[in-house]
């Protein structure tokens, strides 16, 4: 569905050349939930923002749904690590932004900026400036406002990064509740092997200098996953410490 | 160990309880010395707060303030919003066309930088002397803090509005709009207090080196006639003007953009 060809990026600092991503190829299946995992640095964000077309490979094509993806498409929404909710809107205005964008008029607008609150639970927050929630619950507008736009496919990253864990563990579920029942395809951002686990259907493992994909890994436990303890699974145990061993965590750590 | 501790914390009540008071005690302090040197010291020189008091009352009971006060604040209001209009104008044009911004840097840095009272006998060259130039004056020595920090706010919008806007597929147009404008507002509403602030200066002084008129001619007057009370109650009211610009930008942007304060408070 989301073919990733042979995809380069790389860019220029004044101190020096950064080779982002070196021939990465990964095809994404309609409607599974794949994550990208890595240390920091290695290509993972590049790569998301390749997909939403906020920046453009150096070589290389994505091809979605048998097109090649030039700019932004309005098929794809994207979840920002760093939300930057707009100060001056409200939470609503603020989950309208992309309906503005494509002309959609303010009754329908507002329609559906509060269904898409209702589906992350913040539909009585509507009226509120953004600045008086929570991280948390800023983080589900953040996720509303990509779902208003009822893409096909749903770009996160780090959506949860800088959550505390027990914020992370809940929106974890609810996003897992989500994709279960909109059927959306995800890509998911993390470092964070556990969240990766408890989340994917497969999980893309980058390395870094240069990016690239070194591994793809079915997970294959059943879902729904927040009905059994994913984290106590022998399963996932084993998958958590070859992902580790995998990306040379053990080794730069004992050396 | 104890005993030191409950001693220290005894010792530290009382100030925090009196630390809200300390700047009315200063002021209040002195005041009073001030006064107390009146007792000794020539008024000519100082004058007395007691005095000065009494000549603000008196300025204003024989309603000897009035027209001056009426002709200063005219050529505040006027000379002072077209001024911050046209620099706001000015600076959007700059922060949204590179050409523009371009061309006219270099003059607008230039004379930014130009201590504008020197240009007050050009004005008069120009206009005369008249209302008009001390309209140009106020209007010309107004103009740049607004419009430099209106360019530089569109130039400095946080990356990841812009970036959300991208994303959520903004038109150009939009994007200005939407995006760049509100987050360029803090920037605008500091510029202007600057701005009014100069505004304020523009007004007094070329009301004393153009011709003599509204409170400036009131300073004058009063200080060549060594009436050192008096010349301080026009002082005194002159500090009200700047004290009512910070209060005025402060209320628009309390009142109209409460985000700006609210959206501060969660970044610390």
């Amino acid at each position: 569905m989301l073919e990733i060809e042979h995809v380069s990026h790389v860019y220029e600092t004044p101190q020096r050349r950064v080779e982002a991503l070196r021939d990465v190829s990964l095809g994404i299946r309609e409607g599974e939930f794949m994550s990208f995992v890595g240390p920091s640095g290695c290509g993972k964000t590049t790569l998301l923002r390749i997909l939403d077309g906020l920046a453009e490979p150096s070589d290389g094509r994505i091809v979605f749904n048998g097109r090649e993806l030039t700019g932004v498409s309005r098929d794809i929404g994207f979840v920002f690590q760093d939300i930057n909710l707009l100060p001056w809107r409200n939470v609503r205005e603020n989950v309208e932004i992309g309906l503005e964008a494509r002309g959609t008029p303010a009754a329908d607008r507002r329609r559906i900026a509060l269904e898409a609150l209702r589906m992350v639970g913040l539909e009585d927050v509507a009226n509120v400036p953004p600045y008086t929630l929570s991280g948390g619950m800023q983080q589900r507008v953040g996720v509303a406002r990509a779902l208003a736009l009822h893409p096909k496919v749903l770009l996160m990253d780090e959506p949860f990064g800088h959550l505390d864990n027990f914020t992370r563990e809940t929106l974890q579920i609810e996003i897992s509740k989500l994709w279960s029942k909109l059927g959306t395809t995800v890509v998911f951002v993390t470092h964070d092997v556990d969240e990766a686990i408890f989340l994917s259907d497969r999980i893309a493992l980058f390395q870094g200098k240069p990016g690239r994909v070194t591994d793809v890994l079915d997970v294959g436990l059943p879902h729904p996953r927040w009905e059994f303890n994913v984290r106590g699974d022998t399963r996932a145990i084993e998958m958590r410490e070859s992902i580790i061993q995998h990306l040379g965590v053990r080794d730069e750590v004992l050396v | 160990m104890s005993g030191i501790v409950v001693a220290q914390r005894r010792r530290a009540r009382p100030s925090r309880k009196l630390e809200p008071l300390l700047p009315a005690a200063a002021v209040a302090a002195v005041l009073a010395v001030w006064q107390w040197s009146g007792l000794f010291l020539n008024p000519i020189l100082i004058s007395t707060p007691a005095a000065i008091a009494g000549d603000l009352v008196q300025l204003v009971t024989r309603g000897v303030i009035f027209d001056p006060l009426a002709e200063s604040l005219e050529e505040l209001v006027i000379g002072g919003s077209i001024g911050i209009a046209a620099g706001i104008g000015l600076g959007l044009l700059m922060g949204r066309y590179e050409l523009v911004d371009k061309v006219l840097s270099p003059f607008v840095n230039f004379l930014n930088a130009t201590p504008l009272v020197v240009i007050i006998p050009l004005v008069i060259i120009w206009v005369g002397i008249s209302q008009n130039a001390r309209l140009l004056f106020i209007f010309l020595i107004t103009l740049w803090p607004v419009l430099l920090n209106t360019v530089a706010g569109m130039r400095n919008v946080n990356r990841g509005y812009v970036d959300v806007g991208a994303a959520f597929g903004l038109s150009e147009t939009d994007m200005l709009r939407k995006i760049t404008l509100p987050a360029a507002v803090p920037y605008i509403l500091a510029g202007v207090r600057v701005s009014a602030g100069l505004a304020i200066i523009g007004m007094i002084v070329s009301e004393m080196e153009v011709s003599l008129t509204g409170l400036g001619y009131l300073l004058i007057t009063y200080g060549n006639s060594f009436l050192t009370g008096r010349l301080l109650a026009v002082v005194f009211i002159s500090s009200m003007f700047g004290v009512a610009n910070v209060m005025l930008v402060k209320w628009v942007q309390a009142t109209f953009f409460p985000w700006i304060a609210g959206a501060a408070a969660e970044q610390r």
